[in-house]
């Protein structure tokens, strides 16, 4: 019986053919009853081939092959021996080690850890000492054509296996024999023979596997050239000799070594010696270090009791005993530590005064939100524990903690390597696999196709979320110019299908920590990360969760950021403070704006699919936002939930709760189930499921079903009901309910988080509209709209924004008093507008206005800013001269740049008095009464000059002819400066400047189209804001067109698509005409006719969802 | 006075021609500019509307839409032609008035006489809002100056039509190319032979004349049926020797002559600079080039050309891949360049093993083999014929798969019945056994 002991997966990134399943799949085909995965430098593969040679019901041996840097060039030889397949000079081999034991595995990623850790990403090399500091529990091999025999000169071979002999235990190391019908391999065999003889190693066969099937060979040499960046046609030597290294049956490795039949029986031995599986991987969660006389439980429950009487209001017997039974279950499942580290982060951040909220299934938990991880009630909304913790299940819970995005998430995952040490916790990684563009990207490289086919080519390649049945790959390729009949793009394409969903390489996940008791780097080894003080493991997170490794999502949430920032603005200018976990809780405003549907830059409720659904579904109270935040997703509107919801929400259908004992679990959402924990009650009452059961039944009808589960329970659930009474038709309609159902569902708990973040987002935005916006502008990018139609919203609310200036801007946009005296200006309130945002604390009251920071202009430096802001500290600057002496780390495009937005305008040396009227500097008379003292291209002009540095001695004389000869640029030219040099403008809407234009071609405007009734012809025009083809809109293209009223919405069928593809996806500004649907509030047009209108310079940038 | 000629479409030579009908002072300004200088023909063309006429009506007869620029400086009348269009005379003193409402991009257009103005001061000209020359000639001198440098100035000065500079006049470079007519056609290579040695000789003379070798030559032959024959002859190195260059060309026609009788040749030669070199003192003799060449004509004469060159392995695990490169002998005093195969052949090194020689047959030789279970049995092909004593094998190569010419082949190692080692190889997708050669 032959084992194969000796194969590398795709996860040897590059250098393997096959995935992990695939090997193990294959090796049980063969009726092999074990084999070894040995990838490069690492156990990426490991996991999966661990759970797939489980199901195949085979052994699945762990090893890996690790790169040894000799130190000197062994290969001091002749020129022969000095090439290889990989590098020039060989300083390396690759040594194939197999792991025996725990302690041989702990010691395999240790080593792997150490050796990655100290270089760079994708590189490093171990050394022959720390190889012994490590040998315990291996055993080594001896390798193939990269191995150690192989490397060293003939000379140096005894001596190398004499050390490695030292190094393992003559017991641990075989001499392995690889035969791929090579001859120089052969002549290596036989030298390796005669040294095993020597030194009475084993002899050990091995087929050094890269594929499972001989075809694949194909798809090796493909990874080969884009590992060296060749082409297959230049390729030459690089390329495999020929197609041996699949996966054997047992006979035909006996016929090829048939002269050494020891070799063969040894790979039984060897694989009875190997005991070690990924099964006894030995990961323990960290133990909460509690303090001393308590323990971790006690204290648990101590928190949690302190805790839950600073929430319930008072501690009502519900929520005691929910606690209780909560308690209980974490008690008998050992989680008290568990929950206490995330608690533990959770006290960091509000220590720290970083917002964190807990998502997910963990809003069910009464622990969380008595711990302060969640911020919604589970008791008072009646939330399912058992969606979140069942002692049936058998897995470990899991906990997202949403931060703000970027420093503060840093912050806080930098905590989580300080308290548990680099060694202890991890990011875990993110398998980047081939995929469309990359695919097609680098197999054309290898193929040899030019720049241009290659782009056609990618460019047509997933280019939209929708796909439609039409764009097969024959139609693709002839759009691209290519012939799907010719042998080489077939065999592209034949290519391209099998790269696609091998890994590519090993990225980071966004947020996922795995922390260890002792040392992670025991349990798996660990790498550095792309980005700096980074550390990931080698497996990602689904991997991490097969493994039975416990993990705490940190993620990072723009709009948390968003939160954030706007309180403290609120603290810092409005002198109040805002307090989230008390904001009113029914807001008339914030439902005013939402049933409106004015909702730009609002948390889940933006995208043009909510703006469409918020008029009809007329959320009221917070349990409306809930639903609002749970029903418009893409699986709700496929699943066909969406409309019955409708029409009963509108009253035009009776709520049906299918039997009257669902009624309390489907009445909140009008018998419409819609979240998961519906689902689990329904199971509970109609069948009487226990809550692990009906768990169980949401997975088995969930994203990864099988028919003979889905059987299973529907089998068991009709049991059930049948036993309960519930029998006929009735009990068809609940099984079809929640079979269909279940594949959509959102948890209530998480959308009840989020509908937390959106209702304070909207009340920020009613409320603090200039603290908002400035925050969520120095945030982008984030949400559907780019910062362009965010301002324009904040402009039609009625907030002033003044441009980026630099004698007054901060790097990022900041809030300025509104001093209405000095600009003599009369302002109304979005004059017109029927902006639900104005109450008596709108801006305008309060004098507050929003200042652009010099994060907008684009090209400066944050350097740059930085040391303006640091010199303008000291002193205004007297001209623009001046700056540019001061401040020399300025390039000279960014000074023209600021010149051209017009933030070089109001630089003199009075800029910085005019909020200080108690200065000792007498300002002129005219710097007050006109503070605007030059023009842009009076800037621009005197930029000039100084960017020109006439040299220390001439450089402070004043110029003799100190007038501008420029004219001022017009409204036209300014208005495509800002979009040139900021992505946006303050100014008047580009639609503005066109509207006598669009007056004469009949384009109503965007604000009017609500007072015109459905059903007629209509012309709308502006600019494209956002570009949609929804996965779930059947090839349907939603346009979203602005001009300085509003935004008016556009809907194009798949077959006008077509025609006019390239109009609407490249053309910045459309003209659509075609009939209005005006139905429920809800507006938009069905397009007919659509045109391009010719650009008058720049156009902001669009928001496309391709 | 000046004029300029301004054509979009049209090759320069072209204009060239045009402009030197009507000049002999001509620039060549630019690939779709030319200018002439036109003081003094007002007696032989007319006054200079006149001759503006006469030229773009010549131009058009030419098939050249030209528009023509008359001023008082090659740079207003470069100005005045490319952007007024039409024929566009100005006075002088009014260059700058006439001039104003031209867009400032002509002045970024290249030109002869000084290298083109950056982008940069084309970009700061965009953001300062100057679009014409007007606005650029209004700008003050000494602000322009300090602002973006000389070149202010020189372009101010251009918008203004006030530019002074000198015509640069194009000399044309001797064209070294002879041609004859022959009285009657010429079937047989022997007189042709003799017509070409004139002509060479000719071309040599305009050669030596001026000091120059030549490293390419171009032959046509017009023939009876009124084709043409065109043969480019590269050479190696640049030559001054007709007698080796006569006997190049007459090895070639003799290869492929002619498909009609000549009527009439033209031979041209590309003029480069001689090769100075002398030989090393103590380096081995090597043949002289010249008859290196003339040596390689000859046996590609014989044996065909693919035939001829020094074989140079393929970086391919392709067996016996190799191609054939030019045969060039080594300078003197470079390094010899070893091709770098990513994976070499096999070699074995070990100091007791003997080295065997194999003797590759080219073609291989077809075979027929028995084999039992994969293995070969008894070979019999032209001239070989036993049964297998020993063998070892299967070596397996296979790849290029991603082409119609991909391989697969088992080859084995035998000792046969004759006393004989043979390298056979399977050819699997053919099912065919071959002979590939015989170890010696």
């Amino acid at each position: 019986m032959y084992v194969e002991l000796h194969a590398r997966s795709a996860f040897s990134f590059l250098r393997g053919a096959s995935l992990p399943e695939e090997l193990a799949a294959c090796c049980a085909g063969l009726d092999s009853p074990a084999m070894a995965l040995l990838d490069r430098n690492g156990v990426y593969g490991a996991p999966r081939f661990h759970l797939a040679a489980k199901k195949a019901g085979i052994t699945a041996h762990i090893g890996a092959e690790v790169t040894v840097e000799c130190g000197v060039r062994i290969a001091d030889c002749g020129l022969n021996e000095l090439r290889t397949p990989h590098s020039a000079l060989r300083t390396s081999f690759v040594l194939p080690l197999l792991v025996r034991n725990r302690e041989g595995y702990r010691n395999l990623c240790r080593l792997i850890t150490r050796m990655k850790l100290r270089a760079k990403k994708g590189e490093g090399a171990t050394t022959l000492e720390e190889v012994a500091e490590h040998a315990a529990g291996l055993v080594c091999l001896t390798g193939g054509a990269e191995g150690p025999l192989a490397a060293a000169p003939a000379e140096h071979t005894a001596q190398l296996l004499e050390r490695l002999v030292a190094i393992f235990g003559r017991q641990n190391v075989y001499a392995e024999l690889q035969r791929h019908l090579d001859r120089q391999e052969e002549a290596r065999n036989q030298a390796v023979v005669e040294l095993a003889r020597r030194f009475h190693l084993p002899l050990l066969a091995t087929n050094g596997v890269c594929y499972a099937q001989a075809r694949q060979r194909e798809m090796l040499d493909v990874l080969t050239c884009v590992r060296e960046k060749a082409r297959l046609e230049s390729a030459g030597g690089l390329l495999a000799r020929n197609s041996e290294r699949y996966l054997k049956p047992a006979a035909e490795m006996e016929r090829l070594f048939a002269d050494l039949p020891e070799a063969i029986a040894n790979t039984q031995e060897l694989s009875s010696r190997l005991n070690f599986t990924l099964a006894e991987l030995g990961y323990e969660f960290p133990r909460y270090p509690a303090p001393p006389g308590e323990t971790m439980m006690s204290f648990l429950r101590r928190r949690t009791e302190e805790g839950a009487r600073r929430r319930y209001h008072p501690y009502h017997e519900r929520a005691r005993r929910q606690i209780e039974r909560e308690l209980a279950l974490i008690e008998k499942l050992d989680l008290a530590g568990y929950f206490l580290i995330v608690w533990d982060i959770v006290n960091f951040c509000r220590d720290h005064g970083i917002l964190a909220q807990g998502r997910g299934s963990a809003a069910n938990s009464a622990v969380c939100y008595s711990l302060g991880i969640t911020a919604v009630d589970p008791v008072g909304m009646e939330l399912l524990f058992e969606r979140f913790l069942s002692e049936e299940r058998g897995e470990w819970p899991d906990i997202d903690l949403d931060l703000p995005s970027g420093e503060q998430r840093e912050r806080v995952i930098q905590y989580v390597y300080e308290r548990y040490g680099k060694l202890g916790a991890a990011m875990t990684a993110n398998v980047i696999t081939y995929r469309g563009r990359s695919a097609v990207r680098e197999v054309g490289k290898v193929m040899g196709f030019d720049e241009a086919a290659l782009g056609r080519l990618s460019a047509l390649v997933g280019a939209w979320e929708w796909k439609d049945p039409k764009d097969t790959h024959e139609r693709l390729f002839r759009e691209a110019g290519l012939d799907p009949a010719d042998a080489r793009i077939r065999k592209f394409l034949e290519l391209y299908r099998s790269v696609r969903d091998l890994p590519r390489h090993l990225g980071q996940h966004s947020g996922g920590m795995v922390i260890c008791q002792g040392q992670l780097d025991s349990v798996v080894p660990l790498e550095p990360a792309a980005m700096p003080g980074r550390v990931v493991v080698q497996w990602d997170k689904e991997d991490c969760a097969g493994m039975g490794i416990i993990k705490v999502d940190l993620l990072g949430l723009g709009m948390m950021a968003v939160l954030e920032d706007s309180l403290k603005l609120i603290r810092d200018h409005y002198g109040e403070e805002v307090d989230l976990a008390h904001l009113p809780p029914d807001d008339p405003d914030v439902y005013a704006a939402l049933q409106r549907a004015d909702t730009v830059g609002m948390f889940q409720v933006e995208s043009r699919a909510q703006m469409a659904a918020l008029p009809r579904l007329h959320p009221a109270k917070f349990y409306d936002l809930v639903v609002q935040v749970g029903i418009i997703r893409p699986g709700p509107i496929v699943g066909k939930m969406v409309q019955p919801y409708i029409k009963r929400r509108q009253g035009r259908e009776p709520a049906d709760c299918l039997h009257p004992s669902l009624e309390p679990v489907l009445r909140r959402t009008l018998g419409v189930p819609l979240f998961q924990e519906q689902l689990l009650r329904m199971a509970m009452i109609a069948a009487g499921f226990t809550g692990g059961e009906a768990e169980e039944l949401r997975r088995a009808l969930g994203f990864k079903r099988s028919e003979a589960r889905m059987r299973e329970v529907e089998v068991k659930l009709r049991r059930g009901m049948t036993a309960g009474g519930i029998t006929g038709q009735v009990q068809d309609r609940i099984v079809s309910s929640i079979a269909s159902f279940a594949l959509y569902g959102f948890p209530e708990s998480h959308a009840a988080s989020f509908a937390l973040l959106a209702y304070a987002s909207a009340y920020l935005k009613c409320h603090y509209l200039a603290a908002f916006t400035a925050a969520l502008l120095n945030n982008q990018p984030m949400g559907f709209y780019q910062p362009a139609t965010v301002i324009k919203d904040a402009q039609r609310h009625g907030l002033r924004i003044k441009p980026v200036d630099i004698t007054r801007s901060d790097w990022l946009c900041t809030i300025e008093r509104f001093r209405i005296a000095d600009c003599g200006l009369r302002i109304s309130n979005g004059a017109g507008s029927k902006s639900a945002i104005r109450n008596p604390k709108s801006e305008i009251a309060n004098e507050k206005c929003l200042r652009l920071g010099l994060c907008y202009v684009r090209g400066l430096r944050e350097e740059a800013a930085r040391a303006i802001l640091a010199e303008r500290a000291c002193r205004p600057f007297a001209d623009i001269d001046d700056l540019a002496r001061r401040v020399p780390e300025l390039h000279k495009d960014e000074i023209t740049t600021l010149a051209d937005i017009g933030a070089l305008n109001f630089v003199s040396p009075y800029s910085a008095l005019h909020d200080t009227p108690h200065s000792a500097l007498p300002i002129p008379h005219s710097a007050i009464r006109n503070p605007q003292f030059v023009h842009r291209r009076g800037a621009l002009w005197q930029t000039e000059r100084a960017a020109r540095r006439a040299g220390p001695l001439l450089e402070t004389l004043p110029e003799s002819d100190a007038a501008c000869p420029l004219l001022r640029m017009t409204p036209d030219e300014r208005l495509s400066a800002d979009f040139r040099g900021t992505g946006l403008t303050i100014g008047k809407h580009p639609m503005a400047l066109r509207r006598d234009e669009m007056n004469r071609l009949g384009v109503t405007p965007a604000a009017r189209l609500a007072s015109i009734a459905d059903g007629r012809r209509v012309r709308v025009a502006g600019c494209v804001i956002a570009r949609q083809r929804p996965g779930t809109a059947n090839g349907f293209v939603f346009l979203s067109l602005e001009d300085e009223t509003g935004i008016a919405n556009t809907i194009v069928t798949p077959d006008s698509f077509e025609k006019h593809r390239i109009v609407l996806v490249e053309e910045p500004f459309l003209l659509i005409e075609g009939v209005l649907q005006n139905q429920e509030k809800v507006i938009s047009v069905k397009a007919r006719r659509i045109q391009a209108l010719p650009a008058h310079g720049a156009a902001p940038p669009s928001h496309d969802f391709h | 006075m000046y004029a300029c000629i301004h054509c979009r479409e049209g090759s320069r030579q072209a204009l060239l021609n045009l402009a030197f009908t009507f000049s002999p002072r001509v620039e060549d300004t630019a690939t779709d500019a030319v200018v002439l200088d036109i003081g003094g023909l007002e007696r032989l063309f007319g006054s200079p509307p006149a001759l503006a006429e006469r030229i773009v009506r010549l131009a058009s007869e030419a098939g050249l839409r030209a528009a023509i620029g008359v001023a008082s400086n090659p740079d207003a009348a470069v100005c005045a032609a490319r952007g007024l269009g039409g024929i566009a005379v100005i006075p002088a003193g009014q260059e700058a008035r006439l001039l104003a409402a031209l867009p400032v991009s002509l002045l970024f257009a290249s030109s002869a006489d000084s290298p083109r103005p950056t982008a940069e001061i084309e970009e700061t000209l965009r953001l300062w809002g100057i679009r014409t020359f007007g606005e650029l000639a209004a700008l003050p001198e000494a602000a322009l100056s300090a602002r973006i440098g000389q070149e202010g100035p020189r372009l101010q000065k251009l918008a203004r039509g006030a530019g002074c500079r000198p015509l640069l006049a194009f000399s044309p470079v001797p064209g070294f190319e002879h041609s004859l007519e022959l009285e009657y056609p010429v079937a047989l290579l022997e007189p042709l032979f003799f017509v070409l040695s004139r002509l060479l000789h000719e071309l040599w003379a305009g050669l030596e004349a001026r000091a120059l070798a030549t490293d390419e030559l171009r032959l046509r032959l017009h023939l009876e049926d009124r084709s043409a024959d065109e043969r480019t002859f590269r050479l190696p190195f640049p030559l001054r020797d007709h007698r080796a260059c006569l006997k190049l060309m007459q090895l070639e026609l003799e290869q492929r002559p002619p498909q009609a009788a000549v009527t009439a040749v033209w031979l041209a030669a590309h003029p480069v600079e001689p090769r100075a070199l002398q030989d090393g003192l103590f380096l081995p003799l090597a043949p002289a080039p010249d008859k290196l060449e003339v040596l390689l004509a000859r046996i590609a004469n014989l044996i065909g050309q693919e035939n001829v060159g020094a074989a140079e392995l393929l970086d391919t695990h392709r067996p016996g891949a190799l191609r054939m490169k030019r045969f060039t002998i080594r300078p003197p005093g470079s390094n010899p360049q070893i091709p770098q195969l990513r994976n070499p052949r096999p070699f074995a090194k070990s100091a007791d093993s003997t080295l065997l020689a194999f003797r590759v047959f080219r073609p291989p030789l077809p075979a027929q083999v028995q084999a039992r279970q994969g293995q070969p049995e008894r070979i019999t092909a032209r001239g070989v014929k036993g049964n297998v004593v020993s063998l070892a094998g299967p070596w397996r190569t296979s790849g290029d798969w991603w082409k119609s010419d991909g391989w697969d082949r088992d080859e084995w190692d035998v000792a046969l019945s004759d006393g004989a080692l043979y390298r056979i190889y399977c050819d699997r997708a053919a099912r065919a056994w071959f002979i590939e050669g015989l170890y010696d």
